[in-house]
């Protein structure tokens, strides 16, 4: 119950911001900032460039206020916006870059993530370690596959709310999922 | 007992049993299942130990300055030209249009009506050509003269 109350809260504040309400604007971005950089970090592994790609996204929201039409969840048309952002930016990359795996700013992300716990240098360096097999068995899978995990997993989005995010059907949405997980679980086997 | 990994929506329901996400009657059932299936219970504990892997994946904070450059971003765009501001939203819609649905029905719309014309469109070659001169009804011709006649300026008397 509080989850669909908390859909329509989004769709209402929405309707609010097409009327001029930039208060209700305020309170969509506070609620759905950090889900979504979490989300296009997930799939572009770049920090910088995940919070870009998150301003484009509030962007388009807004520039889009006066169209807007509560036809679908609202969280199914952000993290739709977000996935086709993400996704293009992955693909000009490639272009710019081939297919490189892991870069410069993925091994300088990993560092940035060492939590504040005051681990000894060992452990710090293993948390590293696995963190980065983590991203590049996720950085491994095609696309769709990561996008879908990132919106299952993380996000916790309905089947149906990912098959709308990524054009397909829902039976489409579980085969992706069950293919990538089962890479998943073969690649990262060994860190159970 | 026929395997739930061995059928499309049994794979489906053990994802949704690794990830929390049935109902605590689906839920019993699938564990009713997995006492008596080797296979699936050795897919729950690799998957169930995925989940746990994959949530050692934290993300960074997000910058304190994000909401300030958003906001900039938003005066910036605001105070653009009102041609520019709708040259955005045509060129960069908020969710991708799928352009290429519509383009398909109309391409098959435009082969099925092209189809039924070369099928139904009769050999002319074969026909001679027919003047309908005896078809034209000699009454309505001068019926539609003399209603010309009506129509025409009044010449001055």
């Amino acid at each position: 119950m509080e989850a669909v109350a908390a859909l329509e809260r989004d769709a209402e504040l929405m309707l609010r911001v097409r009327e001029g309400d930039d208060t209700s604007f305020a309170l969509l971005l506070e609620r759905h900032r950090a889900p979504v950089i979490h989300f296009l970090y997930r799939i572009v592994q770049n920090q910088p460039a995940s919070e870009e790609l998150a301003q484009e996204v509030f962007l388009r929201v807004y520039r889009s206020r006066a169209t807007y039409e509560p036809t679908a969840k609202f969280t199914t048309w952000l993290f739709r916006i977000a996935t086709h952002l993400a996704l293009n930016w992955i693909r000009d990359r490639k272009k710019e870059r081939g297919q490189e795996s892991l870069s410069e700013e993925l091994l300088d992300g990993v560092e940035r993530q060492v939590p504040d716990r005051q681990p000894t240098v060992e452990q710090e360096l293993l948390y590293a370690v696995k963190l980065r097999e983590i991203r590049r068995a996720i950085e491994l899978l095609p696309e769709k596959q990561r996008a879908a995990v990132m919106m299952h997993k993380y996000e916790e989005l309905e089947y149906a709310q990912i098959a709308k995010t990524l054009g397909c059907s829902e039976s489409a949405v579980k085969s992706l999922l069950f293919r990538a997980y089962e890479t998943l679980r073969a690649r990262l086997a060994h860190m159970a | 007992m026929v395997c739930m990994l061995h059928t499309k929506e049994g794979a489906g329901i053990l994802l949704d049993y690794c990830a929390q996400a049935l109902n605590p009657a689906r839920r019993a059932e699938v564990d009713r299942h997995l006492e008596h299936c080797e296979e699936c219970r050795k897919f729950v504990v690799a998957q169930t130990e995925l989940w746990e892997t994959l949530d050692r994946w934290t993300p960074p904070e997000v910058s304190p300055t994000f909401d300030a450059r958003l906001y900039a971003r938003i005066a910036r765009e605001e105070a653009a030209p009102g041609w520019k501001k709708w040259a955005r939203r045509i060129l960069q819609p908020a969710a991708p249009v799928a352009v290429w649905k519509p383009a398909v029905s109309l391409v098959a719309a435009c082969a099925v009506l092209a189809l039924a014309l070369v099928v139904h469109t009769p050999d002319r070659g074969a026909q001679t050509p027919q003047v309908h001169a005896d078809s034209v009804d000699i009454e309505q011709v001068a019926k539609t003269l003399d209603d010309l006649d009506i129509l025409a300026p009044s010449s001055p008397m």
